[in-house]
This record gives structure tokens, C-alpha cells and sequence, in this order.
């Protein structure tokens, strides 16, 4: 999407920084991570030969919420592990908090669960809340901004005075009461955090249309005949996307880091599904020794957050043809 | 500027309408009856049915919607949110009584924050451009993107636990009440440098990115090369005509901060068990208190309002463009 939404040039000065560079490819690592988790992290294996034929018992609960229902062991003549032969909830009393290890590369936490399998599911959480709240706002900031900056008078103003209702609120003081309140799940999370962070793709959609709207082609279209909408959404908002592309970036990083603090606050997407804030929030009580339930997952959440961040300083300077 | 300025106190009011209506609006559309909810809670299976009523009427429950709303801001335009369900004493008290240790912890983080991140901001824009400069800039944005919850944690575990020399949590210690008064300050100095530590770093990149930004816009401006040309030197350049003209965006940030500040002390007391109005807030969630739930709402928005609105006054104050009107 970035790549096609960004005219070429600006994709060549957005690789001229190696650290951007490198930001956004471990934004793509992380993805991969994501999209991957279960069959990466995952206690059945890859593949197995049966009586049956070959099967895949990890991918074939891609889409279950949690994969760890026990199954009955199976005559299996040929068995291919996953990479980390571990599932998010395999519990293992008797591996309770081991420092990291062969067996465990990152180790375990107190009910003896494997932390790499939990941080790679923890990438799936972080990473479709980071994206799909985004999503949320850019929809909703978009639409509010561009009928702000369309029409102007009456509906500019009232689309002003809720944003700056909204910017009153102190941000984790919404999201927090939202996502207690109703009910703690992915859902209201991502739904939570995009209704409260529209305000920016707002603002810069609305000011994108002032600027814009009475350009030549805005004129031509409107002489043509088209109707409004058609001139919002077909002509005008396409050349308004390239400043929100890049506070979406801002937007994901900003997401992660809040979908983190709810879970380390115990808010967040119900226990036991895996998230580094919740594995932080475990790291609390054993902060004396089991050192690396802390490092780990703060140093997911740091490295991803920094990435969008830097991948979003780098898109902004790429795109204003001032800067370099 | 008198126009402006009452054109700016009225959009205020407007703007404290909307804040209590989006707060009563979200309140009351969360799912579930708030009398079943506080029988059950109170381990009260069944309640009679007249009991329910009469609890009801009081709380004004059975009125209409903009009725309630209305008994509601009634209170609220006079900070009175009614007591809490878990104590019972007035919202407004427990609300003002917890409000001083916020504001030392943050106000000390806000000075520090400050000190250090301006004269960096100015230095930075001054070498823009140059490998330390830039070495630095990406240095701030990595502190930036640090969450504060990791960082508070690492401190506890290097500076608690490994060199325990900073106490883990809390405002005081056990022994407090025994101590010489000037014990029980070096002992509230102890308990505040673990909490200062973790709300200072994010803000201080902060400032020092505002700072830039600001700096480096006045810098490109033609006044500057005129000074430059005159033979002014490059510090006397930057203190004294750059800094001044890069103070007006700062200006700004005063107003910005706030809530950002007031989300932040919302992860740190509950990390550090500070006693303020972070900790005060995730109490009342988690225990479903929903009076003050809505006066923390209410009030940390109208702070962020008059911050904002002292922000713009000293603007119009200091800037004579938006003090004579036009642009506003």
C-alpha cells in the first residue's frame, strides 16, 4: 500500500537512510512473525504422516483462538516440529521461571510457558490491534476531515469543536475507561483506540482539502457535473492521502505502545492470550531474579514501536520535497 | 485581543459542554444496570423490588436520560461529581487529595524535563544537519519510542533490587513517622527518584524535538542572517535572537503536555504505588466506582482545557500578530 500510494522518487529518497531502511524491514520481520505465529510457535507439529496420509494439525488451526485443547496422541510414522515446538499456553509446572536455555531459548515464565512462543503470538496481537486501529482512524479521520474541509462553514465547525473535545480527554484515560468498562476484548481494544486517536488523520485530511479543493482538476470536476461525493472520494481524497500515510505510521507505533501499557496494566486483551505487555506485567512480581521476562518483551515493544516511528520520520522527510 | 481572548473563553465553555456530555454519553452506554451490578457486588442475590426503586429515585435513575444529564452537570459545573461508591465520601475530596502528588511528581519531572531538553533542542538545531546531530536526533527518537512501564521496571531492577539504593515502590517508607523532619524529606526524595526517572525521559525528547523544530524554523528566517552578517557571534545568535522567538512554539507545548502527562502518571503510580490521581483513576475503573470514574474524567479534561486556554492567552500576549487578530 505505502509503496504504491508514494510516487517513485519518494521511495528512492525513503531508502537513501539506511536506518529507515532497515526499520521497515524489520517492520516486514514483524509481520512475517505475525502472520506466521502458528506455525511457528506452535506444540503440534508442522507436518505428520499418519494412517490417515500427511496433515498439517498446526495449520490446521490457524484461525483457532487458542490452539492448546489437548488432542489425542496420534500413531504418527513421520513428524516435522515447528520451528519453536511450543504452543502460547502449554503450561509446564514443573519448567516454572527457567532462565533461558537450550530447551527454551528465552525461557519460561511462572506457569512454565515458553516466552518465544508467547512473544511470537504476542507480534500477532500487537501488530493486528497496532494495524486494524489504525485502520479505524484513518477510515473515520479521513471522512470527518474531508467533509471538514469540503464544505467548511458548519460542518468544518463542528468537526473542529469535537476534535477538540476529544484532545481534552488525557489519551490513556479514554482508552483505559473504554476498554475496562465495556467489555476487555481484541475488538473493543482496536475499536477503543481508533476512536480515539482520529484526531490527527482528521486534521490533516481537512487541511489537505482547503488547500486543494479549489485547484484546477477539483474545478474541472465540479464543472463536469459530478456530484459531491464523487469529487470527495474520487477526486479530492486520493491526493489528500500521502500526509495520513505517514501519521498512520506514527498511528500504528503509538497503538502498539498503548495496546502494551493496557495489558501491562492487566486492561487489556483478557489473560491468557499472549501480549508483551501482559508478559511484563507477570516479569513484576520475580523482578529480583527472572531477569529475562523483563528484557525480552520490552525489547519487542521498544524495536517495533521504534521502527514505525522511524519508518514514519523517514516517509515525512521523503515526502516533503524540502528536505535532503 | 479583549475580542480574542472572550472569543477563546467562550469556545471553552462550549468545549467543557462537550466534555461532560461525551463523558455522561460514555458512562451511560456501557452495558448493564449499575443497581443489579452493585447488589451483586455487595453479595446482595436478590433485591426487593421497592429497595431497588427507592435507590433508583434517588440517584435519579428512573428520570429520562437529559434529565439525569442534567442533574449531573448541575454538580459537575461546580466540580461536585456525588460520593464514591467504595467510601462514600465526596468525589471532589478524594479527587483533591490526591491531586498534590501528581503534581510533585510531574512538576519536578516537567523542570528537569525542560532544563535539560531546550538547551539540547538549541544545540541541535544549531549543528543541524552535522553527524552528531543527527546521531542525537535518532538517540531522541529511540527514547521517544521507549514504553515507560519497560523502562520503569529496568530502573526497579538495576536500582532496587541488583545496588538497592532506591526503595522499590511507595511514597514513604514504614518508618516514617519515626524519622527527623529532615529524614522524612531525603526519605520522600528517595521514594520519588525511581517515578521522576521514568516520567522525564520521554518528555525530555520531547522538548528537545519541539525545541529543534521551533529553533530551526527561526534560524532559516532572514532577521537571523542579518545578525549573522553584523558579525553577531554564533552564541549570542542563538540565546538571544533565536531562543527568544523559539520560546513562542514552546508556548504551545505547555498546553500539549498535560494530558500527556496526566496519561503517563497513570502507568508510573501504578507501577511505583504513587498515591496521586493516575493511581486514584485505575482504582475507580477497576473497582467499577463509575462518580469517579466521571469526575477524574471530567477534571483531567478541563485541566488540559485551562491549560490550553493559558497557552493561547499567553500567545496572543507575547505575539502581536495574533494579539491584533487576524490570525487567530
Amino acid at each position: 500500500m505505502k509503496r504504491d500510494s508514494l510516487s517513485a522518487p519518494t521511495w528512492q529518497r525513503f531508502r537513501r537512510s539506511k536506518l529507515a531502511s532497515f526499520a521497515l524491514a524489520y517492520v516486514v520481520f514483524m509481520a512475517l512473525l505475525a502472520v506466521l505465529a502458528p506455525l511457528l510457535a506452535n506444540r503440534k507439529p508442522l507436518l505428520e504422516r499418519t494412517a490417515n496420509g500427511w496433515s498439517s494439525p498446526a495449520l490446521a488451526d490457524y484461525w483457532l483462538d487458542d490452539p492448546d485443547l489437548d488432542r489425542p496422541p496420534s500413531a504418527a510414522t513421520f513428524t516435522l516440529a515447528a520451528p519453536v515446538a511450543y504452543s502460547p499456553n502449554t503450561i509446564d509446572l514443573g519448567g516454572r521461571l527457567t532462565a533461558p536455555s537450550r530447551q527454551h531459548f528465552l525461557g519460561t515464565d511462572d506457569l512454565g510457558r515458553d516466552i518465544l512462543a508467547r512473544m511470537i503470538h504476542g507480534a500477532r496481537l500487537s501488530l493486528a490491534v497496532g494495524f486494524l486501529a489504525t485502520l479505524i482512524a484513518l477510515v473515520v479521520g479521513s471522512f470527518l476531515g474531508a467533509i471538514a474541509g469540503y464544505y467548511g462553514g458548519a460542518a468544518d465547525w463542528i468537526v473542529s469543536r469535537t476534535i477538540e473535545i476529544v484532545l481534552c480527554f488525557p489519551f490513556l484515560f479514554l482508552v483505559l475507561g473504554i476498554v475496562a468498562l465495556f467489555k476487555p476484548s481484541m475488538g473493543t481494544l482496536m475499536i477503543a483506540l481508533g476512536l480515539t486517536s482520529w484526531t490527527s488523520e482528521a486534521r490533516y485530511v481537512r487541511g489537505e482539502f482547503l488547500r486543494i479543493r479549489e485547484l484546477e482538476f477539483a474545478q474541472a470536476a465540479r464543472a463536469s457535473g459530478a456530484r459531491d461525493g464523487r469529487i470527495i472520494f474520487r477526486h479530492l481524497l486520493p491526493n489528500a492521502l500521502a500526509p495520513v500515510i505517514v501519521s498512520s505510521s506514527f498511528g500504528v507505533a503509538a497503538a502498539i505502545l498503548t495496546e502494551s501499557a493496557l495489558s501491562f496494566l492487566g486492561l487489556g486483551v483478557p489473560l491468557p492470550t499472549a501480549s508483551w505487555g501482559s508478559i511484563l506485567a507477570g516479569a513484576k512480581e520475580h523482578i529480583d531474579y527472572a531477569w529475562w521476562l523483563v528484557l525480552f518483551p520490552g525489547l519487542a515493544i521498544f524495536t517495533t514501536v521504534a521502527a514505525f516511528n522511524i519508518v514514519g520520520e523517514r516517509l515525512r522527510d521523503a515526502l516533503d520535497p524540502r528536505s535532503d | 485581543m479583549t475580542t480574542y481572548v472572550i472569543r477563546r473563553l467562550l469556545y471553552a465553555v462550549l468545549t467543557f459542554f462537550g466534555i461532560t456530555v461525551a463523558t455522561f454519553a460514555l458512562i451511560h452506554s456501557v452495558p448493564g444496570d449499575p443497581i443489579s451490578f452493585f447488589a451483586g457486588r455487595a453479595g446482595i442475590s436478590t433485591l426487593p423490588p421497592e429497595i431497588a426503586d427507592a435507590v433508583r429515585r434517588e440517584f435519579h435513575l428512573d428520570k429520562p436520560l437529559p434529565v439525569q444529564y442534567a442533574y449531573w452537570l448541575r454538580g459537575a459545573v461546580t466540580m461536585d461529581f456525588g460520593t464514591s461508591i467504595l467510601d462514600r465520601r465526596p468525589v471532589r475530596t478524594r479527587i483533591l487529595e490526591k491531586l498534590p502528588a501528581t503534581f510533585q511528581l510531574n512538576f519536578v519531572a516537567f523542570l528537569l524535563a525542560a532544563l535539560i531538553g531546550i538547551p539540547i533542542g538549541l544545540w541541535s538545531a544549531n549543528r543541524s544537519g552535522r553527524l552528531s546531530e543527527r546521531a542525537s536526533a535518532v538517540g531522541f527518537f529511540l527514547l521517544y519510542s521507549l514504553p515507560s512501564f519497560w523502562v520503569a521496571l529496568l530502573l526497579m531492577q538495576w536500582l532496587a533490587v541488583k545496588l538497592d539504593v532506591l526503595p522499590l515502590f511507595g511514597m514513604a517508607s514504614n518508618d516514617y513517622l519515626e524519622m527527623t523532619p529532615a529524614q522524612q524529606l531525603a526519605d520522600r526524595m528517595r521514594h520519588m527518584v525511581l517515578p521522576v526517572l521514568t516520567l522525564t525521559y520521554a518528555q525530555l525528547a520531547i522538548f528537545a524535538r519541539f525545541t529543534k523544530s521551533a529553533a530551526t524554523e527561526v534560524i532559516r528566517q532572514d532577521f537571523i542572517t542579518a545578525a549573522r552578517a553584523k558579525g553577531v557571534s554564533n552564541r549570542a545568535v542563538l540565546w538571544h535572537h533565536a531562543f527568544r522567538n523559539a520560546l513562542m512554539p514552546l508556548i504551545t507545548l505547555l498546553g500539549i503536555t498535560i494530558p500527556y502527562l496526566l496519561s503517563g502518571s497513570v502507568i508510573v503510580e501504578q507501577i511505583f504505588q504513587w498515591d496521586g490521581i493516575g493511581l486514584l483513576y485505575y482504582d475507580a475503573i477497576l473497582s467499577r466506582d463509575y462518580p469517579t470514574v466521571m469526575g477524574l474524567t471530567v477534571v483531567t479534561a478541563v485541566m488540559t482545557l485551562l491549560a490550553g486556554l493559558f497557552a493561547d492567552v499567553l500567545y496572543a500576549v507575547a505575539d502581536p500578530r495574533v494579539r491584533l487578530g487576524e490570525s487567530a
